[in-house]
């Protein structure tokens, strides 16, 4: 809300710089985002909120600028040149919606030279921002600005039989506003009409045909309060927004529309125009005011800070409160019409710490007795893994939680995507339901900049209508690695990421939350190249896929070359237990180690080797692993040779001599048996 | 003219004796310093000292003098060729060489400066509390005082889905539910992603992150509110930053205080600054004691407990915190940006 330090003046006499001005109105809530010099006078931006409508005017401005300093609010005549004629005798009103309008008053100024406002009024209408139209525009303009209270004005001449009727549009009609647009009237939308026709759409905007223009002689000035809820819907509904409607769908002051009715026909008159004798005032049901008790004791429990009871009466009494009670309260308070934002004690209870000044109240830490710390076992375990893939090279990034529908269906999650109603763009339109179109787009945004390798995860939310017609929320991880790993130097030579890269990185991720051994089947997938997905499984059930992206995708997102992801869900994994920690004695006997080089067909997977082993009923294989894997000459090409190390102990006592060896030989045999797999020859 | 061949035949020995010294680079052009710098060199003073022999034995002298130059320029160059050439012993290994080190990623800013935040309540003895984004029209505005058609939502721009559905514009639907399924005492922080429907400029997006703080208990006041959201803001900033609470609005609490911490860009000293627009001051968080309407939404007596609330935008703070122009810059993700977090 604009407000001019010199119109400001005209309600109060403040005499002070103009810092310590803005600084004073900041400190009571009233801060300026921007101020411009304009003609000597100063031109305040202030942020005004949504539940002080009073404050849209200057008049509301000043009052709390007089109460804060103590100084006196000015109240100004508004004389008026009458005709003889009474304004009942030429003008009849009508609410025939009176939730929507509870009061509207009326007042005909005849005899207007409609033409340029005097400088002093073109001064006002300039400094708000607005360009001055003609005197009748630029008076209703100016009431609004001063007081908050919008006023409308009729060529009285074009309102048909002189009726004024406020009520509902009648299904099918329209209105053609003062822009020149033609709006369609919905039936639970209030109008003004004359005796045939909507001659305005209440509070909102006024309409072309009774709008003023050269030729009006007679004005009729409308001054009323309308529902700020129906007018909200309204203008919402037609997608219109008005200096009007802006204050009266925040509340406007009830008890003031006909000064703003007197005022305006004050200001019409001393330009020439005489007004009809005595004001319509339809205002069917006054409602009783609003009290609200006040008890001392609240404010310092609230506020933390005594503040004495004359202060109370005092500040209240200058915001135009009517305070009664013992001195020491409980007061009854009796609120003005124009604060629609109170209504409780806690409402009083902000005025007083706003005038007592927040920088009076004390600073005190939060008493605690005592705290059982809650922990957020699901934050320590995102914490866990953060850590490990960050040991495992991989950088986080965040994405958007919205997707580019059209790439959210080339990633084929086969979950069905939410989709918001007005988004902000049609590349984010939907809820995102797979992390990779994010992922794959920081690929190309990286490499495109010269990046060689991209190793990255993210830990967000995806989300999908489920079947029962209820929407789904996930936490996934998601990974991808494309291109040169990281960590390269003079001593290592840069090598691109493979399969494997990423499988450990899962596999250290599932490890370090003890979600382990994660099982993995080689499942496909459309999001995947055939044949190079697997799924990864938790006691026995999918919490994820990995493998190579369909090249097809991640063109489509511009990044060659193989994109190695994998996507797990989170919120699946930890309704699951995870392995029990556990702790196991460091062995104190010594064990023996044995490398075996099997040679078998490539038909054969190591994972059937390892699950071979893993059956084996042998007490003294304490553990096994993988240590090399080769290929190529002098190896026929459909034969690969694992070297596969196994580790034996024995728990009790120490290994006797020939006991690993008889073990060692019933492995070899039963591997030779289960999968037709024998030791390579010469390599033992 | 006997003293100066003296004295030239010395200097051609202390040159020679030398020479056959100077083993490396380094000395032989220290030798070089001290015959033929052009101010104090050896030689250079010998041509000083030729102007006071007398004219007949100039052209003797003189002829002297340049014999012993010629004779070390000669000499200095073979040297200094050698001292090139020459075979340096072999080292076993080369400790100047760079060190091999495994890489390591780096944590999302976002995701650190969260923590940081995450820490400084931890140690107050807050829990950590999340919820779902997408949430309802009551946790997200009814339940927190905003009337179904106020203005007052206009400040929450929001996104819908279908029906009551929308996506959260704030953290605080956590609050409505962790007040509705808990007694107090209650003290949390909900951090979280949130949405509004904001066109995208330098410092608004239409997804950031938040974290909001609530605390409920009885005996809670204003002071309470200050005291520690001041300790929050200097533990983040440090002990002496200025800060100031002035009077706001939101739905949910009453009374209200924006909290503006004095710009560490500029200090109020610029006035086209792009952190504080020459005010000096920079908000930078929302805060009030919570509105006896959203209590008794939850059914908590607000004649026997009191509460305060807090929320603050962490890409913003972050940004200020860090010098960051612009938001996006946390979601466009480059590597070269995020990278640098990791010694944060």
């Amino acid at each position: 809300m604009k407000i001019s330090l010199d119109w400001l003046r005209e309600y109060v006499a403040v005499d002070l710089p103009r810092q310590e001005i803005l600084d004073k109105l900041t400190m009571i809530g009233l801060v300026a985002d921007t101020t411009e010099e304009r003609d000597g006078d100063l031109v305040m931006d202030l942020e005004t909120y949504a539940n002080r409508p009073d404050t849209l005017g200057h008049l509301g401005v000043a009052r709390e600028m007089a109460a804060l300093l103590g100084l006196p609010l000015i109240e100004k005549d508004w004389p008026l040149a009458e005709l003889p004629e009474a304004t009942t005798d030429i003008a009849d009103v009508q609410i025939a919606a009176e939730a929507l309008c509870p009061r509207y008053c009326g007042i005909v100024v005849r005899n207007v030279p409609v033409g340029p406002s005097p400088e002093w009024l073109t001064r006002r209408i300039e400094a708000m921002g607005l360009r001055p139209v003609n005197n009748v525009v630029d008076v209703s303009n100016y009431v609004l600005f001063a007081t908050a209270q919008p006023i409308h004005t009729f060529d009285f001449g074009r309102i048909g039989g002189g009726r004024i009727v406020v009520r509902k549009a009648k299904r099918g009609e329209t209105l053609v506003d003062l822009d020149g647009r033609t709006l369609a009237l919905a039936a639970d939308m209030l109008v003004i009409a004359d005796e045939s026709r909507p001659v305005a759409l209440a509070g909102v905007i006024g309409g072309q045909a009774s709008g003023i223009t050269e030729s009006t002689r007679d004005v009729f000035i409308e001054s009323a309060h309308f529902d700020p809820v129906g007018i909200r819907k309204t203008a919402k509904a037609l997608g219109l927004a008005t200096d009007a409607s802006y204050r009266f769908e925040r509340g406007s002051d009830i008890g003031f529309a006909p000064q703003a009715a007197l005022m305006a026909a004050s200001l019409l008159t001393r330009m020439g125009g005489r007004a009809s004798r005595g004001l319509i005032d339809r205002y069917p049901r006054p409602p009783k005011a609003t009290t609200v008790r006040l008890r001392l004791r609240r404010i310092a429990e609230l506020l933390g800070v005594e503040v004495p009871e004359t202060f109370v009466v005092d500040v209240l009494g200058r915001l135009g409160f009517r305070v009664d009670g013992a001195p020491k309260g409980p007061w009854r308070v009796e609120v003005p019409t124009f604060r629609v934002d109170v209504s409780r004690e806690a409402d009083l209870v902000e005025e007083i710490a706003r005038f007592y000044g927040y920088d009076r109240i004390p600073s005190e830490v939060t008493p605690v007795d005592s705290f059982a710390p809650v922990v957020n076992r699901t934050r320590d375990r995102l914490a866990r893994i953060r850590e490990t893939l960050a040991g495992q090279g991989l950088d986080e990034v965040i994405n958007w939680s919205f997707a580019d529908p059209e790439r959210e269906a080339a990633v084929a999650s086969g979950r069905s995507p939410v989709a918001i109603q007005n988004p902000i763009s049609n590349r984010a339109s939907v809820m995102r339901t797979s992390l990779f179109p994010g992922l794959l787009e920081n690929a190309a945004w990286n490499l495109n900049r010269g990046v060689e390798g991209v190793h990255i995860f993210e830990l967000g939310n995806v989300f999908y209508w489920g079947g029962d017609e209820k929407h789904r929320e996930d936490l996934h991880l998601g990974l991808l690695s494309t291109g040169l790993l990281p960590g390269a130097g003079f001593a290592a030579p840069a090598a691109a990421t493979d399969f494997y890269v990423l499988k450990g990185a899962v596999e250290a991720a599932l490890e370090a939350l003890r979600f382990d051994p994660a099982g993995f089947e080689e499942r496909d997938h459309p999001s995947y190249e055939p044949g190079r997905a697997l799924a990864v499984l938790y006691r026995g059930q999918e919490i994820g896929r990995l493998g190579l992206l369909r090249r097809d995708l991640a063109a489509s997102a511009s990044v060659d070359g193989p994109v190695y992801a994998a996507e797990i869900d989170l919120s699946a994994l930890f309704e699951k237990t995870p392995r029990a920690f556990e702790y196991v004695p460091v062995p104190k006997l010594p064990g023996a180690v044995r490398d075996l080089s099997f040679l078998m067909d490539r038909s054969v997977t190591y994972g059937e080797i390892a699950r071979a082993l893993g059956r084996l009923d042998q007490p003294l294989l304490e553990g096994f692993e993988l240590v090399d894997r080769f290929s190529g000459a002098p190896l026929p090409a459909d034969k690969v040779s694992l070297t596969i190390r196994l580790r034996f102990r024995h728990p009790q006592r120490t290994l006797v001599a020939g006991e690993v060896d008889r073990a060692e030989q019933e492995i070899v045999g039963h591997l030779r048996s289960a999968l037709a797999i024998q030791l390579r020859e010469g390599k033992n | 003219m006997a003293d100066l061949k003296d004295r030239i035949e010395g200097l051609r020995k202390e040159f020679e004796a030398a020479a056959l010294k100077a083993g490396d680079a380094k000395a032989v052009e220290e030798l070089r310093t001290a015959f033929l710098s052009r101010k104090r060199g050896h030689i250079t003073l010998l041509f000083e000292d030729l102007k006071s022999v007398p004219a007949e034995e100039k052209r003797e002298a003189g002829r002297l003098v340049n014999e012993l130059k010629t004779a070390v320029v000669d000499r200095l160059q073979a040297l200094e060729a050698e001292a090139r050439t020459a075979v340096r012993p072999a080292r076993a290994i080369d400790l100047t060489l760079p060190g091999r080190k495994r890489y390591a990623g780096s944590l999302h800013p976002l995701t650190l400066f969260q923590e940081e935040i995450e820490r400084v309540f931890l140690g107050m003895g807050f829990a950590i509390e999340e919820g779902p984004e997408i949430e309802t029209d009551y946790y997200n505005f009814e339940a927190l005082n905003f009337p179904p058609h106020h203005p007052a939502r206009d400040k929450w721009d929001t996104l819908f889905i279908k029906g009551d559905l929308l996506l959260r514009t704030h953290t605080s639907p956590v609050q409505v539910r962790v007040m509705e399924r808990s007694k107090p005492p209650i003290r949390i922080i909900c951090p979280g992603r949130v949405f509004r429907r904001e066109t995208p400029d330098p410092t608004h997006l239409p997804m950031f992150m938040q974290v909001e703080g609530l605390v409920i208990d009885k005996g809670v006041t204003f002071a309470h509110l200050k005291g520690t959201l001041e300790y929050f803001i200097r533990a983040l900033f440090g002990e002496k930053v200025k800060l100031r609470f002035r009077p706001s609005f939101f739905p949910f609490t009453e009374p209200s205080a924006e909290v503006d911490i004095e710009c560490i860009v500029c200090s109020g000293k610029d006035p086209g600054c792009r952190v504080c627009a020459g005010t000096g001051w920079k908000e930078i968080l929302g805060s009030g004691m919570v509105d006896p309407q959203v209590l008794k939404n939850v059914n908590i007596d607000p004649e026997k407990y009191s509460g305060w609330a807090f929320g603050l935008g962490i890409d913003r703070t972050a940004m200020f915190a860090f010098g960051i122009p612009e938001m996006r810059y946390f979601y466009e993700n480059d590597l070269r940006f995020l990278r640098q977090f990791g010694t944060k």
